[in-house]
């Protein structure tokens, strides 16, 4: 009881000075949507939406084919319903779609028979969008014709030297070649051990947003700001001798040190709070998509900041001190940490350092949820290591801490 | 309890360092006295009622608050008293009442009881009124009397007040020397340090003297006085060097010391009725003017600088 006592003493004295609590907030929002405008055009999904209606759902070639298209650099594919196959043209007309795909049925069965057939692409092609669009279509189309082309070739071989048991051999065969042929376009020297079947689960690209990256890096920035507050009120507590006079009432050390210490984790968790709040509904970052996951990395990023306000305030003697502690942390925990900038851009052992510092573990867990797509398991190991963390800073603080 | 003593001090020593700045103090205060601990800046008062209050180890020696050993109850002692430290130690930004419920609730007090004990305490130190504005903007003497209150607010036993009237005006002193006197005769004890032998003596049953660490002489006002015997303290300003009538004077018989800063002479005497006409007569013949005379009677700075060989105020 005596704890919330103390932690709601220092959280009045706080708020006391409103405009400060303000500027925790305003200024690391002002600085996200900075950071978002200078990054925005290198990162908006600038690839041409193409219209898709595939009347061969079941066929293993009209798979390939939109499978390709959807690892395009050139185009966005969204499949439409039959409904809308009757307005094609209005729809290209209106520019909905660069190009609309109609995939005919049996395009794979006759296809993989030898037949010519080749989807329908519609577009207006004295466009640049169109004429882009069409030829980066007709270069996927080619692709899976070749390979179509290719497992036909090796399973006409492969009969002539031992019949298959029959047409269900025949067709596991060929959809094999075919895979192996994508497979091996994807990589286009083709090396012998080339066997995946899969591909390989890249990171999820929605880097669309460049508030991904600006929003969690600002907020864990500013967190190590926010702390400035609870600690210049414990540094000033100190200086007065009333945190000394507590020393005389009945109340333990611990009590004392956990009032402050929660003091300071709630300061920087309700920071993160807003800011979540408005990365989310102002800059539609998709902190939501893992809730739980986003409220551990707010509490471990809060507790690992409490206790580095813990131990700066036990370190230094005056609260201009504290400012200048907190911003050397800032400065350094931000940029080593990725705040500003994603670690990876600056190679593999810049990003090897930077993950010495703890918040570089806070930024791999909110982007885990909302730039790579992770759920709210993803945030398990950051988190794991930010308390480890938070534990140290904390020994430290304690083993430090004076009351006079 | 224990024989109705409140606090038995047994031979507390601390040190900073090579500086020894308790050494072998040993005390009893009775419950319901107040008891003043007198002596100049730096005699260890300070550091003697931090080992009371639990904030500071005794290197050596022990001590009994209301029963409990200061080095192995400090708990129980820290339930029974009421600290108020030189410092004036709460929160400027906080109002005089919102600085009282906090440290209401850190010696354990919680709503309705809080709230009435809050209104009885901003009472008896006058600051009704005031009890809305943040302490940072009181004048020094509001300040000493709600650094003051914060430690009744429990209703200690004991009371322990370190130098509360430091840098006041003299209307806010006399406020917390009524105050105090208040208190007392509610039933707390009370144990006061100061260095204005004025307060020790109107407020205490008993008084210690302190200097360098140790307690000189101890006891009531009129015991402690009788030290210097009848002596009366005559302090005389002359129009020249203090050395051109100073031997004269020690020569005469009933002068017993005598201590001089250029022109101002102090003599303890015997019987000043008797000697003064005498002083006079030694200042004639040495062709030297006495400008003014002043004669105080025995009191607890004479007996200060008859332990000691020093004045109190500027030990
Ligand atoms: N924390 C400390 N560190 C070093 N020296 C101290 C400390 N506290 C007190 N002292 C020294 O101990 C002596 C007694 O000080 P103190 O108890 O404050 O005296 P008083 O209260 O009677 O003025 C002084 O010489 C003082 O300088
Ligand atoms: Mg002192």
């Amino acid at each position: 009881m005596r704890i919330l006592d103390i932690t709601l003493k220092d959280l009045s004295q706080i708020v006391r000075d409103w405009k400060i609590s303000l500027f925790l907030v305003v200024m690391p929002f002002m600085f996200t949507l900075f950071f978002s405008a200078t990054s925005a055009p290198a990162e908006a999904d600038a690839r041409l939406p193409v219209g898709v209606v595939n009347h061969d759902p079941d066929g293993v070639l009209s798979a390939r084919l939109i499978e390709t298209f959807e690892g395009s650099q050139a185009i966005r594919i969204v499949s439409l319903k039959e409904a809308e196959e009757s307005q094609v043209d209005s729809l290209i007309e209106k520019e909905t779609y660069a190009a609309i795909v109609i995939i005919p049925e049996g395009y794979s069965r006759q296809l993989l028979a030898g037949e010519d057939i080749r989807p329908e692409v519609i577009a207006i092609s004295d466009r640049p969008a169109g004429h882009s669009a069409v030829t980066a279509i007709r270069g996927d189309i080619k692709r899976v014709l070749s390979a179509a082309k290719g497992a036909q070739l090796s399973a006409e071989v492969a009969d002539s030297r031992q019949p298959f048991a029959g047409d269900a051999a025949r067709q596991a065969y060929l959809e094999e070649g075919i895979t192996l042929a994508n497979a091996a376009w994807d990589n286009p020297p083709i090396s012998t051990e080339m066997k995946a079947a899969t591909r390989i689960d890249t990171e999820r690209s929605q880097s669309t947003n460049p508030a991904a990256q600006s929003s969690p890096g600002m907020i864990v920035m500013f967190a190590v700001f926010g702390l400035i507050t609870s600690a210049t009120v414990l540094v000033a507590e100190r200086k007065s001798q009333a945190l000394q006079r507590m020393l005389t009432t009945p109340v333990h050390r611990w009590e004392i040190i956990a009032g402050h210490l929660l003091a300071m984790a709630l300061v920087t968790f309700l920071q993160q709070a807003v800011l979540v709040g408005l990365g989310q509904f102002l800059l539609g970052v998709d902190y939501l998509s893992a809730p739980v996951g986003i409220l551990l990395v707010m509490a471990a990023l809060a507790l690992w900041t409490a206790s580095l306000g813990l131990l700066i305030s036990a370190l230094v003697k005056g609260e201009e001190q504290v400012i200048i502690w907190a911003m050397i942390a800032m400065f350094l925990f931000s940029a080593l940490g990725g705040a500003w900038f994603p670690l990876e851009f600056a190679g593999k052992a810049f990003s090897t350092i930077g993950h010495l510092t703890p918040t570089a573990w806070a930024m791999d867990g909110f982007q885990n949820i909302v730039l790579r797509g992770g759920g709210n398991g993803s945030v398990l190991m950051p988190v794991g290591i930010l308390m480890a963390y938070a534990a140290a800073f904390f020994g430290l603080a304690v083993w430090r801490f004076r009351f006079e | 309890m224990n024989n109705g003593k409140a606090i038995e001090v047994q031979d507390l020593h601390r040190h900073f360092g090579d500086i020894k700045a308790v050494q072998g103090v040993s005390f009893d205060v009775r419950q319901g006295e107040i008891f003043s601990l007198l002596g100049p800046n730096g005699a260890g008062k300070s550091t003697t009622i931090s080992m009371l209050s639990c904030l500071l180890q005794p290197n050596a020696g022990d001590a009994l608050v209301m029963g409990h050993s200061i080095t192995r109850r400090p708990m129980e002692v820290k339930k029974a008293i009421g600290v108020v430290p030189q410092e004036i130690a709460l929160y400027p930004d906080l109002t005089a009442r919102e600085n009282l419920a906090f440290w209401g609730k850190m010696y354990g007090l919680r709503g309705k009881t809080l709230g009435r004990r809050i209104d009885q305490v901003l009472e008896i130190i006058g600051l009704v009124e005031q009890q809305k504005r943040p302490a940072g903007k009181f004048s020094g003497g509001m300040k000493r009397r709600l650094n003051i209150g914060i430690a009744l607010l429990h209703k200690p036993q004991v009371i322990i007040m370190d130098e509360p009237t430091v840098g006041i005006d003299p209307q806010s002193r006399r406020h917390i020397l009524d105050n105090v006197k208040e208190l007392n005769r509610q039933g707390m004890t009370v144990l006061y340090t100061t260095h204005y032998m004025e307060e020790a003596a109107e407020l205490s049953d008993h008084i210690a003297i302190m200097d360098q660490g140790q307690i000189v002489a101890s006891g009531t006002h009129d015991e402690l006085v009788k030290i210097v015997g009848k002596q009366d303290r005559v302090e005389l300003t002359i129009n020249t060097e203090s050395e051109r009538v100073l031997p004269a004077w020690q020569a005469i018989d009933g002068v017993h010391k005598a201590t001089a800063t250029d022109s101002i002479i102090t003599l303890l005497v015997d019987e000043s009725d008797r000697v003064l006409p005498r002083l006079f007569e030694a200042a004639i013949e040495a062709k030297v003017h006495i400008t003014s005379v002043t004669i105080q009677e025995p009191n607890l700075e004479a007996v200060f600088l008859h332990l000691t060989g020093r004045a109190l105020r500027d030990g």
